[in-house]
């Protein structure tokens, strides 16, 4: 597409007149067809490809076409993403930096640029990195999105493709390597760009070699710790936009963390890279607002709670504290404030498991038994009367499929339609439980958060029947519901029994750290700085496992919260005060000239 | 530039139409056809098929398409249509029936299948049809219908071989620009009309000469009428505004420019192997900058032919003498 100019006409100053080529196979096509009479297309035909040309003419430099190439109802694009498209095709020339803070929509502007310039006939061939993770995610969303047939690299012929998306790790490696530095791409996107900022991974040495026409690169956090990240990422677009690496340093960098002449630095900055943030205008998000329910359990179901804690317990104190053999029995304890089904479903598979004389099949056979004195679950009682309640429609998230299952059954008989959703779903079960959600039923009970694909905009109820001890899977659910495009304040429900560890979780979550209320994005930065050494859900684990009494439990998960808390509060005050990282991270914000 | 929705619809329907499919039923919203061989063959994108059928000679069963312009209206007359249809049927309690209520119903395979289609601007399914024409639509060789008195009458008229040629100019740098014409040029005067719809349009072309009529000689060879376009597409292309050119040339020299003074340094390494490998980087960094942004003009054609068309009365004098 789009030939390379020819001749080499290089910096010569005057203005040689344009060349002009011209392409001549209409002609031989035509006298070929005169010499041997025929055969000859249809004059209707002839006009009505005339009438296509006309109505897919560009027929200016500077106006975006692609707004009406997009199939209607599958995207209205707003007004950040449109004018941030604008500026990157007709300001930054196809080469940008898309810096939107998650959750406002960068993938929407790379499609609208990359279709703008497909429709305009300057972009056949283009390849898009990705995480492995957002390879389908991507594909699906230009072609539903779109329209643009973009097609996930499995295979080595793949890349003949013209729009493919592929994930870095495969890209930078033989044999896909070869033959993509062999070829020349009209666009490269890269998302997740972050990954780009260290020169001598491989990553980056790839993308140096890799020849492209126009580029973006998306990235929530351009810039982290070191400025250098800065210059190197720019370096793969516009080398030179910042100057040699020694112009870099001496003009810009007081200290790595430390930029000097910031307003220049910062002139400099937007001309390559767009950072829309949120409570920019009309990106305001709705707020959420939490109620935690606390559910007393009845006394059988406290009794079944009890007896697995203890047979936990007891299986880890036997184990010698060896963590690693106990998560399926710990996956009981959490299943235990869940339903009895749940627990049931695990029980019946671990005593499949023993030999047939293992004591502990006994042990289990008495869980069961107390099981089948349960006759009620309190949770859902309690769930169908908030339902009932707010007359509205809601999500409803479990951690189990059995609870899942029960739960539909238990609605069900009481009159009320609820739809299920879970991972395991193909894409076009997926869509239709959300289409039925949307039409006709009052309630969706989900098992599964993270993914793309549940956009539940016209929703703004949620229940947490249980909490993941995942403090980014709670992320992920309020995620679903809690989203640009949202007009209502969100309504979280938290059920959490009474007497339990679950007590002890939303505790931790709530009032500790806050989470349900944090600004998206935060809570990644939290958990990485507190998960260096073990995951928070082992941490909780240990915590559930070792210790002698719900006290001792209470004044554990007390500590895991201060040090999140500490956290928290430092990385309040590195954003706000902190001269350090503050003056980074106030490059990326734009003064409104 | 773009199309309407009932711009679509006349377009899909003259399509349809031209290519002989089978209309089962119409509205003002939507159109469903049993595609003609040529449709099919344009629209399906089932070639082995295809190739089945040619080689063993059996009978093509070719795909039934609704073609949907309005879908919202077109819903609302489906809905219309099924109330006053069908009687209320009894809730059928399938197992998936009492998990989610309504069940949809499963979609037809195999023959009797009706593929549905939402066409409106930028949809696939229209950029097909826009493909086939221009496909199906690139030479064509015409005679003007001279109507029905001529038939009858003593004298012979003449007609005038003129080469008719549809062009796009593409004006490219990191944007671009685009223009149509369409350029006649009589073969017997050379006589250059660069508005030659306005002199086709309106008129009745047939694929056949009629009777009783005869061709003019030509004077113009066809690579002699070819030059003649060119040449005057070139000087219209020419006479255009270059300020888009000037500025694609700006800021192709900043860029290049940038590029320089950012390796102008690392071009003097010591190492002659890291040498070598900066100038390689440096060479292809150049080369994406002037292939994004030097100006250049394209001129392609989009379709041609010979129309023979009937000389005004009164100018049927060899002007060129």
């Amino acid at each position: 597409m789009n030939p390379h100019p020819p001749g080499s006409a290089g910096n010569s100053a005057k203005l040689p007149a344009v060349p002009v080529q011209f392409d001549r196979s209409w002609y031989d096509d035509l006298e070929a067809k005169l010499n041997k009479g025929g055969p000859w297309d249809d004059w209707k035909l002839f006009n009505l490809a005339g009438q296509a040309e006309a109505a897919s003419l560009v027929t200016s430099f500077e106006d975006m076409l692609c707004l009406k190439h997009l199939p209607e109802e599958q995207v209205t694009p707003l007004p950040h993403q449109t004018e941030t498209a604008r500026k990157v095709l007709f300001e930054m020339r196809g080469r940008a930096i898309l810096a939107d803070e998650v959750g406002l929509g960068k993938t929407i502007e790379a499609g609208l640029i990359l279709k703008e310039y497909i429709v305009r006939g300057l972009v056949r061939k283009v390849l898009i990195l990705v995480p492995a993770s957002l390879v389908l995610q991507w594909v699906r969303e230009l072609n539903q999105k779109f329209a643009i047939p973009a097609v996930a690299q499995k295979k080595e012929y793949s890349w003949q493709n013209d729009v493919v998306v592929a994930s870095m790790d495969t890209a930078k490696r033989d044999p896909h390597k070869e033959i993509l530095l062999g070829n020349e791409y009209d666009m490269v996107i890269v998302d997740e760009a972050h990954k780009l900022k260290n020169k001598k991974t491989t990553n980056y040495q790839f993308m140096l070699k890799l020849r492209k026409k126009y580029c973006l690169l998306l990235t929530a956090t351009p810039v982290q710790n070191d400025l250098s990240e800065l210059f190197n990422l720019i370096t793969l677009l516009k080398p030179g936009q910042l100057g040699g690496q020694n112009d870099f340093a001496s003009n810009f960098v007081f200290d790595k963390r430390i930029p000097k002449n910031e307003s220049q630095l910062k002139g400099e900055l937007a001309k390559i890279m767009i950072r829309n943030r949120r409570g920019d205008g009309e990106l305001e998000f709705t707020k959420r607002i939490v109620k935690n329910i606390h559910v007393e359990l009845s006394p059988e179901e406290m009794k079944l709670y009890d007896g697995v804690t203890s047979f936990v317990k007891d299986q880890y104190h036997a184990a010698g504290g060896d963590l690693n053999s106990m998560l399926s029995l710990v996956t009981l304890q959490r299943e235990v404030c869940s339903s009895r089904d749940a627990v049931f479903v695990t029980l019946v598979n671990l005593s499949k498991k023993l030999a047939p004389d293992s004591p502990l099949r006994d042990k289990i056979w008495d869980l069961v038994g107390i099981i089948k004195t349960i006759k009620a679950n309190s949770k859902a009682e309690k769930a169908m009367e908030l339902i009932r309640g707010m007359d509205d429609k809601v999500i409803v998230f479990t951690e189990y499929r059995a609870t899942q299952e029960y739960l539909l059954n238990y609605f069900r008989d009481r009159n009320m339609t609820a739809v299920p959703y879970r991972g395991g779903m193909n894409r076009g079960k997926k869509d239709w439980m959300m289409d039925l959600f949307r039409g006709r039923a009052q309630v969706m009970i989900a098992t599964e958060a993270g993914g793309e694909g549940i956009n539940l905009q016209f929703c703004h109820q949620m229940i947490n029947f249980d909490l993941p001890w995942n403090p980014m899977r709670v992320e992920q659910r309020i995620g679903r519901v809690h989203r640009l495009g949202q007009q209502n304040d969100v309504q979280i429900y938290n059920l959490s029994t009474k007497g339990t560890i679950e007590e002890h979780i939303l505790n931790l979550l709530h009032e500790k750290i806050n989470m349900f209320e944090m600004v998206i994005g935060q809570l990644d930065v939290i958990l990485e700085r507190f998960e260096k050494s073990d995951s928070l859900e082992k941490s909780l684990y240990k915590i559930l496992l070792e210790s002698g009494s719900n006290d001792e439990i209470a004044s554990r998960v007390d500590s895991l919260g201060q040090s999140l808390h500490s956290i928290r509060t430092e990385l309040d005050e590195s954003g706000e005060n902190s001269a350090q990282n503050s003056r980074l991270q106030q490059l990326l914000e734009v003064d409104e000239a | 530039m773009t199309m309407t929705q009932d711009q679509i619809r006349q377009y899909v329907l003259t399509y349809l139409e031209t290519t002989e499919c089978q209309f089962l039923e119409k509205s003002p919203y939507h159109v469903t056809v049993k595609l003609s061989p040529r449709a099919d063959k344009d629209l399906t994108n089932r070639p082995y098929y295809w190739g089945f059928i040619e080689r063993t000679g059996v009978e093509p069963e070719t795909m039934t398409f609704s073609f949907i312009f309005d879908a919202e209206r077109h819903k609302q007359l489906e809905d219309q249509k099924a109330s006053s249809q069908r009687e209320p049927s009894p809730q059928e309690d399938t197992i998936l029936g009492r998990h989610f209520g309504a069940v949809r119903p499963l979609p037809i395979l195999g023959p009797g299948r009706i593929q549905r289609e939402e066409m409106h601007f930028g949809s696939p399914r229209l950029k097909q049809i826009f493909a086939a024409a221009r496909q199906g639509g690139r030479s064509v060789y015409l005679f003007e219908d001279p109507g029905p008195r001529q038939r009858s009458t003593l004298l012979p008229a003449a007609y005038e071989p003129w080469l008719g040629v549809r062009l796009k100019v593409e004006f490219s740098c990191d944007m671009k620009r685009e223009e149509l014409h369409f350029i006649g040029v009589s073969l017997r005067t050379g006589q250059i009309d660069t508005e030659f719809h306005t002199r086709v349009d309106g008129k009745i072309l047939v694929p056949r000469m009629p009777e009783n009529m005869h061709i003019s000689p030509t004077r113009l060879s066809l690579d002699q009428g070819r030059q003649l376009v060119e040449q005057t597409i070139n000087e219209k292309v020419q006479a255009c505004d270059t300020t888009w050119a000037d500025e694609a040339r700006e800021r192709l020299n900043e860029e290049l420019a940038l590029i320089d003074a950012y390796y102008k340094d690392l071009l003097q390494d010591p190492d002659e192997e890291r040498k070598q490998a900066v100038m390689e980087q440096y060479e292809s960094r150049r080369g994406e900058i002037r292939w994004q942004y030097e100006p250049r003009i394209v001129v392609s054609a989009l379709g041609s032919g010979i129309f023979h068309l009937r000389s005004p009365l009164g100018t049927d004098i060899d002007r060129s003498r």
